[in-house]
């Protein structure tokens, strides 16, 4: 389908042209690499395309507590950064298993939480650093925590019009990115596993778990995350928590992986992931 | 060498199939069949020709009209006629002003056509859970061929034996995946039949043409282009049919090209094989082995075979055997033709073969190279066929392995394990070929039939070989690429013959040139204008040189230039001209076994032995091949860089047979992964980053100086090699392919050992017995 791809290098133009037409006859496009082959398999049809390549949206800002990532910013410039690497392990771990290196420079965060794909390696991650989003429209800007963001397969709280700004991700955090998959490299992931340690607050848990590959997207483990309450879990949660994760999760049976091995998976991926997080540097380094 | 090929390659600027245009073109796109079985009720023909931009739409009613004074036979359709035979086979293409036209109206027929759904035959274990008996498949409308031969009786040597060792091997579909597509560019012009295509045999191509189309050869011009890998699936006509169909329908020049899930859907692959093994063993040794095999041929012609008999003689293995027996069946099924793919079944067979001998070594508890090497084909053996065994280094390759083995187990990691494959094959030096070569006064040129597809056979082989012949640097030797009609014959790039024949007619052609220019140099007057003949002392000592550009010939005479050495015709005709061929010999089988169907001689052979170390994960069984080293025989290397690579690029190729690549389909018989997003091949990551090729030589093959071909072998060994590691860092053994981490964890009973991966989608009731 012939479509007219625009340029705009406003907000308000981009508004405007996101505004015309029915649902679904605009839409943007980051670096294309999902919409592209989503208009291929012809699960969309738009008549107009808005680049967003030049609006402001490549704003990156590492701070002392927080790093706020402009949607538009590709992942590769994500992996390279040493400043996440050492505090972000579980999104850049993630981050280094997207496609190849040609694809994440151009893929982005905010195509990324927009597909919102069951098999995404970076919803489970961010979901579990608690990540926030900013969404910006004609009525302002709104945040959104991505958990609440995040409904089922191309399926997300985004507005018509609205545009995801940026991704907020506290720091640092120990954690870790754990996958599966049939061919290592450039695959999707069977089961993936984001595990994150956060400071204790009042009431709160620490531990986020969160999986990839369930059904129909990506899904917190909460009754495993809710056995592992300390800071220093002994063996016996983990090996729980891990039980708990394969027994809570909702999987299917598809072309990648049978449910009873993907319930198996996770349970190896929690209890290694868990332990490795407990035995790295940052989780030493970070305390309290 | 220097690969020329290489730097335009990279930056995109060579022409492939799918780059050719020309003015006024048109663009074709297939409607294809969306169900394995199924009888064609309508079409909606007529609405799609009035669609925007088209300009034909050929469907099987059209064919006759278009070729009105051939006759057609119906056995060998060209588009859907009234049932489809397999998912994606052709039913109209579209020819229209531009892709998006022709794409939009061949989804409009695809979409629209309706079909009545006929019972499938996909599955060959739901058919035969059972060997079948020969009454049953005597009866069974679905056996293309029959091949039973055997040396000995198989049942006395079971009664004979200490030892039954049984087991039962599977594989599944893989595909060839080239990274470029099939695409032609076809122009008819009045009964010039002419094609630009990516393909691996041009004169294979133009008679399959002629053929298809009831054409004389002389009217068909094939030309090749730059090819992006062929691996065996370029070498029939199937697209460049229609588009030259539709350039005769339209008076246009029609290009045509595939999608890659067209290329997973209608090109011809290997299917299914069910390997089940039978070896006896009396005192320790082995004396005996029977192989059955069932081979899914899929949608192939009645009465094809597709070397049913070629592939059972990998099943013995390069082994001697005191009593054997080989028997199989080429079903045809509701998938994909069976067709070439790099070593047609035989990394299968290897598979079956050499893992059931590994299995069965550690069941003796006995070093499985021991058990091997006392087994193992020698030099001027006998095969089970009857045939002397040439040169064959299957037994140095061996010990050379064996001596790394242990030095890799030192140290050997726990988790980790160390196995070993042995394959062989056979290199198609009967299938001949000839190149024309003229010597002028700046350099040789090779004027040859062939593209080059990716190995660096054609583009750099021939020139190295033609330098190594003469002595004239690579750089003075240019090879000329001719289509069917300005080149001389050559059989194709495949079978790992081109080097070996095409390169020794290449290298006859230079013995030839210097033959003529030594006569000359010993009867010519010669630079101080004797007239006297000379002793023959030049001969087999004469060299060519190139000095300031100028060749310059060197003989025990002394050094002078070529010019020299030409008759003035010669001079302004371009040079000295010799016609280089090679067409091998046809070998002989011994026919004191019983034989029913047909066996294949071999001509050269040539062993590989593999190396594979592995690590398995425990816990969720994903095998890593952490390094790999690869015993060749070479016979001899003509040039390591370009041997390396060749070795490098098929065990790659072969690491995904082993791990990751299989076609599944639905209990409905349709391809679920047709596309690279879920058919894995290996990337790059994929491979293992310490690799050791090593090449054996001293046993001297056919080609030039005594070289050995080196397309096959590389991939032939690995999945066997891959599982033997995986049983030695286990204990469990897979006997399916491919190794994927879920397979693995059945076979360590991490999970349950059956549940099969893929949705229960809508239950077809299977066909059994006799499907109508
Ligand atoms: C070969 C290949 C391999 C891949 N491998 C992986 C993998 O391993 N793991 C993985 O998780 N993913 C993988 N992907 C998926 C993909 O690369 C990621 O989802 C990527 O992050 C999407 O970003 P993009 O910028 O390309 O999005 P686009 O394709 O540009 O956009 C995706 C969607 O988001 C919308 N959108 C984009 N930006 C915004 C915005 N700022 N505001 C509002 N809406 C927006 C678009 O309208 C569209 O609907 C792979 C894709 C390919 C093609």
């Amino acid at each position: 389908m012939p479509f007219e791809l625009h340029f705009p290098t406003t907000f308000e133009e981009a508004w405007a042209l996101l505004e015309k037409g029915p649902p679904g006859s605009t839409l943007p496009i980051a670096g294309g690499t999902d919409l592209l082959l989503a208009m291929e398999f012809r699960r969309f049809s738009p008549r107009h395309v808005v680049s967003l390549s030049r609006l402001p949206l490549q704003a990156y800002e590492v701070g002392p507590e927080e790093v706020r990532i402009g949607s538009l910013v590709p992942l590769r410039t994500l992996e390279l950064d040493p400043r996440l690497c050492a505090r972000l392990p579980a999104l850049v771990e993630a981050i280094a298993e997207v496609g190849s290196v040609q694809l994440r420079h151009r893929a982005t965060l905010g195509g990324n939480v927009v597909r919102a794909s069951s098999s995404s390696d970076l919803l489970p991650p961010l979901i579990a650093l608690r990540s926030l989003l900013t969404l910006r429209s004609r009525e302002g800007r709104r945040t959104l925590p991505l958990e609440e963001f995040v409904q089922g397969s191309w399926k997300t709280g985004l507005r018509p019009g609205e545009l995801v700004e940026d991704v907020r991700v506290p720091l640092p955090r120990p954690g870790t990115y754990r996958w599966q998959r049939v061919r290592p490299a450039n695959d999707i992931s069977q089961v993936g596993l984001a595990v994150v340690r956060h400071p204790a607050q009042a009431g709160g848990l620490r531990w986020n778990l969160v999986a990839g590959g369930t059904t129909p997207t990506v899904q917190r483990l909460i009754r495993a995350e809710a056995t592992l309450v300390s800071e220093e879990p002994s063996q016996e949660d983990v090996a729980l928590a891990a039980q708990r994760a394969a027994e809570e999760a909702r999987f299917a049976t598809d072309l990648r992986a049978a449910e009873e091995y993907r319930r198996h998976l996770l349970q190896v991926l929690v209890r290694r992931g868990v332990e490795d997080v407990l035995r790295s540097p940052l989780a030493k380094e970070v305390r309290g | 060498m220097r690969r020329t090929d290489a730097l335009p390659k990279a930056r995109g600027a060579l022409t492939y199939g799918a780059d050719l245009a020309a003015p006024q073109m048109l663009w074709a796109a297939y409607a294809t069949s969306v169900h394995p079985h199924a009888r064609l009720r309508s079409l909606p023909v007529e609405e799609a020709r009035a669609m925007p931009g088209v300009r034909a739409v050929l469907t099987a009613g059209d064919i006759p009209r278009v070729l009105p004074k051939r006759r057609w036979d119906p056995s060998r359709p060209l588009l859907v006629e009234t049932e489809c035979r397999f998912q994606g086979e052709p039913v109209a293409v579209v020819a229209a002003q531009s892709l998006v036209e022709a794409r939009a109206a061949a989804r409009f027929l695809q979409s629209k056509a309706e079909w009545e759904v006929l019972p499938a035959f996909t599955d060959l274990e739901k058919e035969f859970p059972e060997w079948p008996d020969v009454e049953t498949m005597k009866r069974h409308e679905r056996v293309n061929a029959h091949v039973l031969a055997r040396r000995g009786d198989f049942e006395r040597a079971v009664a004979e034996a200490d030892l039954v060792h049984e087991e039962t091997f599977r594989t599944p579909m893989v595909a060839q995946v080239p990274m470029e597509p099939h695409a032609c560019l076809a122009r008819v012009q009045g009964d010039d039949w002419h094609v630009q295509t990516t393909t691996q045999t041009p004169f294979g191509m133009r008679e399959d043409i002629a053929d298809k189309l009831h054409l004389p050869e002389a009217k068909v011009r094939v030309e090749g282009t730059w090819v992006g890998g062929g691996f065996g699936g370029k070498n029939e006509a199937l697209l460049e049919t229609h588009a030259l169909l539709l350039s005769r329908l339209t008076d246009r020049p029609v290009r045509l090209s595939l999608s890659f899930r067209e290329e997973f859907l209608f090109t011809r692959t290997t299917q299914p094989a069910i390997f089940r093994m039978a070896t006896c063993v009396r005192d320790g040794k082995p004396f005996a082995r029977r192989t059955r095999l069932l081979l899914d041929t899929g949608a192939s012609l009645p009465g094809r075979d597709f070397a049913l008999g070629y592939s059972l003689g990998f099943t013995l293995g390069p082994y001697r055997w005191d009593t054997w027996e080989l028997e199989g069946y080429a079903l045809r099924t509701h998938r994909a033709p069976f067709g070439p793919h790099r070593a047609p079944l035989a990394p299968q067979c290897t598979f079956a073969s050499d893992g059931h001998m590994d299995s069965l070594a550690r069941r003796l508890k006995v070093d499985p190279f021991q058990l091997r090497l006392e087994q193992v084909w020698r030099t001027g053996d006998r095969t089970p066929f009857g045939q002397e065994v040439p040169p064959f280094a299957a037994a140095a390759a061996l010990e050379q392995a064996r001596a790394l083995e242990k030095e890799w187990r030192r140290g050997l990691a726990p988790g980790h394990g160390i196995g070993v494959g042995l394959g062989f094959w056979s290199t198609g030096t009967s299938m001949g070929g000839e190149a024309v070569l003229t010597l002028g006064p700046k350099g040789l040129t090779i004027l040859q039939g062939e593209r080059e597809i990716g190995s660096g056979s054609v583009v750099e082989g021939l020139r190295v070989i033609a330098a190594q012949a003469t002595g004239l640097p690579e750089d003075a030797v240019e090879v000329v690429y001719g289509d069917t009609s300005t080149a001389p014959f050559d059989s194709g790039v495949f079978g790992s013959r081109t080097v070996i024949a095409l390169g020794r007619a290449v290298e006859k052609g230079c013995e030839a040139l210097l033959k003529e220019l030594a006569r000359r140099s010993d009867h010519s007057p010669g630079e101080a204008g004797e007239a006297t003949p000379r002793p023959r002392t030049s001969r087999g000592k004469l060299r060519l040189d190139l000095q300031g550009g100028e060749v310059f010939v060197r003989s025990p005479r002394g050094t002078g230039p070529l010019l020299g050495y030409l008759t003035e015709e010669e001079r302004n005709g371009g040079g000295l001209r010799a016609h280089g061929k090679e067409y091998g010999r046809s070998h002989e089988l011994d026919s004191s076994g019983a034989v029913e169907g047909d066996l294949y001689a071999y001509s050269d052979l040539i062993a590989a032995v593999h190396l594979a170390e592995v690590r398995v994960d425990p816990d969720t069984g994903s095998v890593r091949v952490v390094r790999y080293a690869a015993f060749h025989d070479a016979g001899k290397v003509l040039d390591r860089e370009g041997y390396r690579g060749q070795v490098e690029g098929g065990l790659v190729m072969g690491l995904g047979t082993a791990l990751s690549e299989e076609g599944l389909i639905t209990s409905e018989g349709r391809l679920q992964n047709a596309g690279l997003l879920d058919y894995r091949v290996p990337t790059i990551r994929d491979a293992p980053s310490d690799l050791r090729i090593i090449a054996i030589e001293g046993f001297p093959g056919s080609g030039p100086q005594g070289s050995k071909g080196v397309g096959e072998p590389p991939i032939i060994p690995v999945p066997a090699t891959v599982a033997n590691a995986v049983a030695d860092a286990t204990g469990s053994r897979v006997l399916e392919l491919p190794l994927t981490p879920e397979r693995v964890a059945r076979a360590l009973a991490l999970i349950s050992p059956g549940a099969p991966t893929g949705p229960a989608g809508p239950v077809t009731p299977a066909v059994r017995g006799r499907p109508k």
